[in-house]
């Protein structure tokens, strides 16, 4: 029997690996500031992946700091007040090309060795 | 992102926070959760808010400048509230760092520094080493006039290459000898020195061969020491080794002090200062230092593949030339003409750099021991908040970077103030040196390698000085230090101890080796040697006695003889085979019927019969020579032997009339013994000797001169009488004493500097051996008071402490021995020739020993004294 604590573990252990992914991913469909990424992949996820703010904001100031988002200070379209949106650049949708490959690849991968041919039929 | 603009990201991340905590708390409320723990419910949802911004600092990766920034800057905070201490420790600190620099920033120049300051990387210095060949066996040397000529010929690499050989000649308006070079006219360029500070500089037909041009050039401080500084210089007329030279111009000391010389002359005028011998004309004698540019674009490497092989082809021909009886190869070093460079006496500078710099590096140890012993009792009165810290998540290697920030800006602060004395360090050594050498310091230039050197010590006496607070911080028992009540089980004994041991044991060194400097001027000068050296004058002759010139030798000698005697004053002239406080090599004397190599090793003077009388040597038993004596190399004759002769040949027979045979078989027959004399090596008597009695037709050999009263008239009276007699003579006169003096003084200054040196290492070893023992007194004061509530009386304590500070200088002074003793005997090994160092060592070690012992129980007394006051009701009431 695992612990809740050990399944935390095992969660991030696999957000730690495509957090930057599911990050960039999220961007696409537009701007958005840190809380409404963490809510969306939280929410897309039916609440799989908690979202830790704890990883979630030093995620994306290494992206910004590698170029693939970009930050401003914007007022919300729904509310009166600013927040921090962030943008993903070009240089970023290239990123999540390379991770989304990378990470087929690497499902697949796993599925050979999981799932044999031979064995389905 | 740049580290500055720290503050304003900063400033962003909390408004992000922030904004995100706002907006989790508006979702909860949505939720259905009271307003009133919306708020805390957020706080949750978010997490740790000083995580999350360390994680993100960390992201920025500017963590380790942000912490380092953080810890500096709470090290000046901690510092400031203890400024008393902070001083005393950056004073330490400062004192040997600034000390071990400023005696390095002068190492630096006159051994590490390339001899040019203008574009020092074009200029190269070349050594060859001939192999196989007659002379000069496999050393690296000068270069022979040919070769030099090959390369200065054949050479693309170079832009021009000059050549020099440095001598001494007598400058005999100055009457002495000074440092002269002998240079090729493109000499001064090749070192960098433009324009002369007056007059010019050599023009190349003064250095063109068959054309003397006897012109000189001085430098500046020759030109300020021995003619005033005269302005009208330019154009004067000067007398070097007996011949008229004229001034042409003055090198500034800027420049020329980097240069040995004092006169620079053309090279070829070598065979006019070097009489009897014409170096240009004898091919295989390497008498040439040389060094060259190279061209633009050209490499070192370039410059030893095209010496390479313009030196074989020297080579080839060399071999041909000697029809192969000698095989010569010649070997290259390259260089960048430093001192430490030349491959000849390179081991020997980086010996003598260790030597300098090792008892340097214990005063630095010192001032590293003090500043722990400040740091490490500040760390036992701060332990209270070290244990909260700990308490609270730090880290202990966060503590650890924490105390070592407050070490580093101690050492930065300290090395920065020692700035200020590797200015004036290297200028107060040379001036206790000689004011001559004081110009020197002009061009002592500190360079990235001084400041290199700061900086390595800075760190590492940041480390030293930091370690044990760091581990008395890292073993800290977190209960009792939280409870306020812990015993003195942390920093016990075994710490204080070792520090203890450690500055009485570096103290000591110290003091061995100044003991040993201190002793060494009144060697030269406090001993009696046995005979009169006030009143013994050397007259230096250099007389052609060959064959040829027999007779005019002869006339000569005899002339001379007689007019110095006739000089008022004057009472006797003698000759004698040996000179004082010189090397003497051994015949060996053997026994009638003792076989060759049955004899033993003694020393042979051959003298002239009023010797005695003229050296003040009195003669115990037995007669003077007399000029009935036979004196003839075959036939046999009598001999006086010294005092040691006769109890080494003898013990208890009586020597005289007893016969020896010397090594070309000659019988003699003792008639006197004379008293023992202390003239081969300062303060030490000599070993067995023997006296020959002169051929009285013979040439050569030393000449001296008994007088009374005040030597310098007669030096002069002498000296004239010489230059009547023969003009071209080049002499300089001196008593016995004088030319022991120019030694001692010399070496009362160096031994003034190391007196100094080892003053400041023993003051640090007192302050530390006293600050360890106050500080474990304090310590274990509780200890103590519970002591005398059990029964101790005062007196207990008191012994107590003492002993156990008594056994630790005792462990030290042994470490100590260990580290002085091979130290000592190195130095010893060093300053080999004249000096007896050797059966100083022991001296040198009682001494220290005694003098620490002493010192360190002063530094125990008070401590000690403080322990007895313990006040027992207080030390209860505590517990």
């Amino acid at each position: 029997m695992t612990s809740t604590k050990d399944q935390v573990k095992q969660r991030s252990a696999v957000l730690q690996g495509t957090l930057d992914m599911l990050i960039l991913r999220t961007l696409l469909y537009g701007p958005a500031h840190g809380h409404q990424i963490g809510k969306h992949i939280q929410r897309t996820t039916n609440d799989f992946l908690q979202m830790q703010h704890g990883s979630l904001y030093p995620a994306l100031h290494r992206l910004e700091k590698r170029g693939w988002v970009t930050s401003k200070w914007e007022t919300a379209p729904d509310r009166n007040r600013e927040f921090k949106y962030y943008r993903l650049t070009e240089k970023g949708r290239k990123q999540l090309l390379v991770e989304e490959s990378q990470w087929k690849q690497m499902m697949e991968a796993v599925a050979r060795v999981m799932w044999p041919t031979g064995e389905e039929s | 992102m740049r580290w500055w603009q720290i503050r304003k990201r900063n400033d962003d991340l909390e408004r992000e926070l922030l904004c995100d905590l706002e907006l989790e708390e508006e979702e909860q409320r949505e939720r259905g959760v009271p307003p009133e723990e919306a708020a805390r419910a957020a706080r949750r949802a978010l997490g740790n808010v000083a995580l999350i911004r360390e994680r993100t600092h960390e992201a920025w990766g500017l963590a380790p400048i942000e912490r380092f920034w953080q810890d500096l800057l709470y090290a000046l905070r901690s510092v400031l509230r203890a400024p008393l201490l902070f001083s005393v420790a950056v004073l330490a600190l400062g004192l040997g760092i600034g000390l071990n620099a400023g005696v390095f920033t002068l190492l630096n120049s006159i051994f590490l520094q390339p001899p040019t300051f203008k574009d020092p990387r074009s200029f190269v210095q070349i050594y060859p080493r001939y192999t196989g060949w007659s002379t000069r066996e496999d050393q690296y040397s000068s270069f022979t006039t040919e070769d030099y000529d090959a390369i200065r010929s054949r050479s693309r690499v170079f832009e021009d290459v000059a050549a020099w050989q440095a001598s001494s000649v007598v400058l005999e308006e100055a009457n002495k000898p000074n440092a002269a070079q002998t240079v090729t006219c493109n000499y001064f360029r090749i070192f960098g020195v433009d324009r002369p500070l007056i007059g010019r500089f050599f023009v190349s037909e003064d250095c063109s061969r068959g054309f003397a041009a006897q012109v000189a050039v001085l430098t500046e401080a020759t030109w300020a020491t021995d003619f005033g500084s005269d302005p009208h210089i330019i154009g004067k007329t000067m007398h070097l080794n007996g011949s008229a030279f004229q001034v042409i111009g003055v090198v500034s000391s800027d420049a020329a002090n980097f240069l040995p010389g004092g006169i620079f002359v053309p090279y070829t005028m070598e065979p006019l200062l070097d009489r009897g011998r014409d170096l240009f004309n004898s091919a295989d004698v390497p008498w040439l230092g040389v060094a060259g540019r190279l061209r633009p674009g050209f490499s070192r490497a370039d410059a030893r593949a095209e010496l390479s092989t313009i030196m074989s082809q020297q080579d080839r021909a060399y071999v041909k030339r000697h029809n192969s009886t000698f095989n010569r190869k010649t070997n290259l070093a390259l260089t960048n003409g430093s001192f430490i460079e030349n491959p000849a006496v390179r081991d020997r500078v980086v010996a003598m750099m260790a030597l300098i710099l090792g008892p340097l590096t214990l005063i630095l140890l010192l001032a590293c021991c003090n500043v722990t012993m400040l740091f490490l009792s500040r760390t036992v009165t701060r332990r209270g908040e070290i244990a909260t810290r700990l308490a609270l998540g730090a880290s202990r290697g966060q503590l650890a970077r924490m105390l070592l920030a407050e070490s580093l800006l101690t050492a930065i602060i300290g090395g920065a103030l020692s700035i200020l004395l590797v200015y004036r360090v290297p200028l107060l050594v040379m001036n206790a040196i000689g004011a001559r050498q004081s110009r020197f310091v002009l061009l002592i230039h500190p360079d990235w390698r001084v400041f290199g050197y700061l900086a390595v010590l800075v760190v590492a006496a940041t480390i030293i000085s930091s370690l044990m607070p760091i581990r008395a911080a890292w073993k800290l028992d977190l209960l009792t230090a939280l409870k306020g009540r812990e015993s003195a089980a942390t920093v016990r004994s075994k710490t204080t101890s070792g520090l203890i041991v450690v500055q009485v044991a570096f103290g000591f060194v110290l003091v061995c080796v100044a003991v040993l400097f201190g002793r060494l001027p009144s060697l030269v000068t406090g001993t009696d040697a046995g005979f009169d050296t006030h009143h013994t004058m050397a007259v230096p002759l250099a007389v052609d006695t060959s064959a040829a010139n027999h007779a005019g030798a002869l006339t000569f000698y005899s002339t001379l003889e007689s007019r110095i005697v006739a000089i008022p004053g004057v009472q006797s002239v003698a000759y004698a085979s040996l000179g004082p406080f010189r090397p003497v090599p051994p015949q060996e004397i053997r026994l009638p019927g003792q076989t060759v190599g049955q004899g033993k090793p003694v020393s042979v003077d051959d003298i002239s019969s009023n010797f005695f009388s003229t050296f003040g040597i009195p003669l115990l038993r037995g007669r003077s020579f007399n000029s009935a004596d036979p004196t003839s190399p075959d036939s046999d004759s009598v001999a006086i032997v010294s005092q040691a002769f006769a109890k080494e040949f003898w013990p208890a027979g009586d020597p005289l009339g007893q016969s020896i045979v010397t090594p070309n078989n000659r019988r003699l027959i003792v008639v006197g013994i004379a008293a023992d004399t202390k003239s081969e090596s300062f303060g030490v008597t000599d070993g067995p000797r023997l006296y020959t009695l002169r051929d009285a037709s013979a040439l050569g050999g030393n000449l001296y001169v008994h007088f009374y009263g005040d030597p310098k008239p007669i030096e002069n009276a002498i000296r004239d009488t010489v230059k009547a007699l023969d003009r071209t003579q080049i002499i300089a006169p001196e008593t016995i004493w004088e030319s022991l003096e120019a030694n001692a003084v010399q070496m009362t200054s160096l031994a003034g500097i190391i007196l100094f040196m080892a003053s400041v290492g023993l003051l640090m070893a007192v302050v530390g051996v006293y600050g360890v023992l106050s500080f474990a007194v304090n310590h274990r004061s509780r200890e103590f008071g519970i002591k005398m509530v059990l029964g101790a009386s005062r007196q207990t304590i008191f012994r107590s402490v003492t002993l156990q500070a008594i056994r630790n200088t005792i462990v030290g002074l042994l470490c100590g021995a260990a580290i002085a003793q091979p130290a000592m005997s190195t130095l010893a090994r060093f300053l080999s020739g004249p000096f007896p160092l050797r059966g100083l060592i022991t001296f040198a070690l009682g001494v220290s020993a005694a003098l620490l012992m002493a010192v360190s129980l002063v530094a125990t007394w008070l401590p000690a004294l403080r322990a007895t006051r313990s006040d027992p009701m207080q030390a209860l009431r505590a517990e």
